[in-house]
């Protein structure tokens, strides 16, 4: 069956990789600095995620071959969500990243897509980014980390859902993101249980944000893909969601129509984690109580494990249901054809 | 010796089977009413300087009647919503045929307050209830505020309050300055349990908004009460709490119940992935929720269809875990008329309605009339 793949990962394995794109003043502050790239390590502990593909006869190796691969590939490199503080050197990576996924992937197999890096810290150099890169079709996102210091969906971020519109892109938000504060919603964690598991709450907090500040409003054509942080959350939040707003409406005007609705339009979420219940009845419950599988796109997520929930989910639907979630969802979204 | 036996016919004092109790009601005191339990010391630090942080309705204002019902405003000089018992009674216990109503007095938590301060501070609070409000109805239970970020203190006022039975919980807020899982705060939990009480926590304290950060409105900050308590939830599971403290009985109060179901899902697929590195864990997630873990009902959440509320209940597995809530007076108002769906069957209302709190609580289930 089609399938198309949502969510890939990818990273540099090591600053020196990204050197032919970083500039000479980046690439002596990175050596003086004696900082190195750790794969992420706070959210793909080396214990717990193999590395993402540095290269793309490694990507290739892994999942393009064979009769099942995927048609279309999306390929996230997570590397900008850094730590550190520096808008200058965060726009720098941001450029040097795009380069270097274009060089190494994208001009390498005419399957691949990737999300558009940008500045996490400075949404004017995550305009000028956009304006840079955004023409290339092969961009089919802005990734966006759910971790942040303010919720993506406020006034100061609007710039860069404009120009991602300008250019044809989607947004993609993603799990992780900046490590060096509390990263939940109740504080600083003590296990890396907590921090996986908590990428789900922190996603409730965003949509949250993009709907109660009336992006999509303002940007009727945006969409947002929720990547790696689950879905099994979402009916429960929106039946609190239209029950508050019903309330106090007042507060946000700007929000015509009931949450729900502005979520079902605008929102998909990948399949990882599946992190559902083993009952098969109660999977159905699942199911109906999101309104069907219609805001589903599957994603791989390689190299990183989420247990057996996704070949259970897939296992339950009908065909016309699994090739919604395979190829339908991403399709649509992202306007490629329906099949091959 | 002869004794009139009184226990029998005409003269038998009359009881009724109890059939509602509300577990989330907000007496609330002005400042000045606790004021005058301070010592002269800590009089005077309120007196100049107040509070001296913003609160949470600072934040994030509510656009309409602060936030209360707009009926609850008493017609007494002195008097905010929450702080008039009669009112209260009226509005309540007499209107709904409420059979006990567990108050949380929400006015003691702060992180904020020196020590001595806040030692002083919840202990006027406790005893603002005992006078005010747990002698002035029988119906009325109270729950004890504790300088949270305080163990020690927090400990000692538990001991001195648990002797008075009406107190049937320690009160924390759903926020603090550690994650309530913490062990920083396991000696608060430990004492509460040797007193054979529940700790209620609810919405609100000291909430950062880390993890995505600060939220512009109200709609978001109070929708999310409902996220902070599933990250909560899954600290206290994780972090070992509920191994540490075996007999300890939660119960996580106006954050919501829907979502309890999701969060074990990946508590349990998480734990399947790193079982191996929790060697503290030794049973699934979600065997320490559905063991420990207590949920008040308001704000229920209001599928388009109701049967998908009952669903989401039965697959958290919630039926003997509900305790009803009215939140009275805020604006979101679960009337006990109107609140839960009528596809619920009549046990699970009368499970959620009074059975749970009446088992939680120890609650006698006839009082009288």
């Amino acid at each position: 069956m089609d399938k198309l793949d949502c969510d890939v990962h990818c990273a540099p394995s090591s600053y020196q990789a990204l050197f032919p794109y970083l500039s000479d003043y980046w690439r002596q502050y990175i050596t003086q600095a004696g900082i190195r790239l750790n794969g992420l390590a706070h959210a793909y502990p080396r214990g717990v995620a193999a590395p993402a593909p540095s290269s793309y006869d490694l990507l290739a190796d892994r999942i393009l071959g064979g009769s099942t691969a995927p048609r279309v590939v999306i390929v996230n490199c997570l590397t900008g969500f850094e730590t550190h503080r520096n808008a200058h050197f965060s726009a720098a990576m941001a450029t040097a990243i795009n380069d270097w996924l274009r060089e190494e992937f994208l001009a390498r197999d005419s399957r691949l897509r990737a999300s558009l890096v940008v500045s996490t810290v400075s949404p004017d150099d995550a305009v000028s980014e956009i304006e840079r890169v955004g023409e290339d079709p092969r961009f089919v996102q802005i990734l966006l980390p759910v971790r942040s210091d303010l919720p993506w969906g406020q006034k100061h971020n609007h710039p860069i859902f404009a120009a991602a519109r300008a250019h044809g892109l989607q947004i993609g938000l993603h799990a992780w993101g900046r490590a060096g504060k509390a990263p939940t919603p109740s504080g600083f964690t003590t296990t890396y249980l907590e921090d996986y598991v908590g990428n789900q709450p922190i996603a409730q907090a965003q949509v949250l944000s993009f709907v109660s500040e009336g992006v999509f409003e303002r940007f009727p054509d945006l969409r947002v893909m929720v990547s790696e942080c689950g879905f099994a959350w979402l009916a429960p939040l929106l039946w609190r969601f239209d029950k508050d707003w019903k309330g106090v409406w007042r507060e946000v005007p700007w929000v015509k129509r009931r949450p729900s609705e502005y979520v079902r339009d605008h929102f998909r979420f990948t399949t990882a984690p599946a992190h559902l219940p083993s009952d098969p009845v109660a999977l159905d419950h699942v199911l109906e109580m999101m309104g069907g599988v219609g805001m589903l796109a599957y994603a791989s997520d390689h190299p990183h494990e989420h247990g057996d929930g996704l070949p259970s989910l897939l296992g339950r639907l009908s065909e016309d249901e699994r090739r919604a979630v395979l190829s339908g969802t991403a399709a649509e979204l992202y306007g490629w054809t329906a099949a091959a | 010796m002869s004794q009139v036996d009184t226990r029998g016919g005409a003269q038998a004092p009359r009881s009724r089977a109890v059939e509602l109790v509300d577990c989330d009601v907000h007496a609330q005191a002005t400042e000045a009413m606790l004021a005058r339990y301070l010592s002269p010391p800590a009089r005077r630090l309120l007196e100049r300087y107040g509070r001296r942080t913003p609160r949470v309705t600072e934040w994030y204002p509510r656009a309409r009647n602060a936030g209360m019902r707009v009926d609850a405003w008493p017609d007494k000089p002195g008097h905010i919503w929450g702080s008039d018992p009669e009112l209260m009674r009226a509005q309540l216990l007499d209107e709904f045929a409420v059979d006990y109503a567990v108050l949380e007095v929400l006015s003691g938590q702060d992180c904020y307050d020196h020590p001595d301060f806040a030692a002083e501070w919840n202990h006027a609070v406790n005893q603002w209830q005992v006078d005010e409000w747990l002698g002035f109805d029988s119906r009325l239970r109270g729950t004890i505020a504790v300088p949270h970020e305080y163990p020690d203190l927090a400990v000692a006022e538990i001991e001195a309050r648990a002797g008075d039975e009406r107190f049937v919980a320690v009160l924390l807020p759903a926020s603090a300055a550690e994650q309530l899982g913490s062990p920083k705060y396991w000696p608060i939990y430990e004492a509460a349990t040797a007193f054979g009480r529940p700790v209620a926590f609810h919405t609100g304290g000291y909430v950062d908004h880390r993890g995505a950060g600060y939220p512009s409105f109200y709609l978001e900050y109070h929708v999310g009460n409902g996220i902070v308590m599933q990250s909560q939830l899954a600290t206290m599971v994780a972090g070992g709490m509920f191994e540490a403290v075996p007999g300890l009985r939660v119960v996580l109060t106006e954050c919501g119940v829907a979502w309890a179901a999701a969060l074990q899902w990946s508590l349990d697929a998480a734990w399947e992935l790193m079982r191996a590195d929790h060697p503290r864990l030794t049973r699934r997630p979600s065997e320490y929720v559905r063991e420990h873990v207590w949920f008040t009902t308001q704000p229920i959440e209001e599928p388009d269809d109701p049967q998908h509320l009952v669903w989401a209940i039965e697959q958290a597995r919630l039926g003997d875990r509900l305790l009803f809530a009215t939140d009275y007076p805020h604006w979101d108002f679960d009337s006990p008329k109107q609140a839960l769906p009528r596809v619920m069957d009549a046990s699970l209302r009368r499970a959620i309605l009074c059975e749970n709190a009446l088992e939680l609580y120890g609650l006698p289930r006839e009082r009288s009339a």
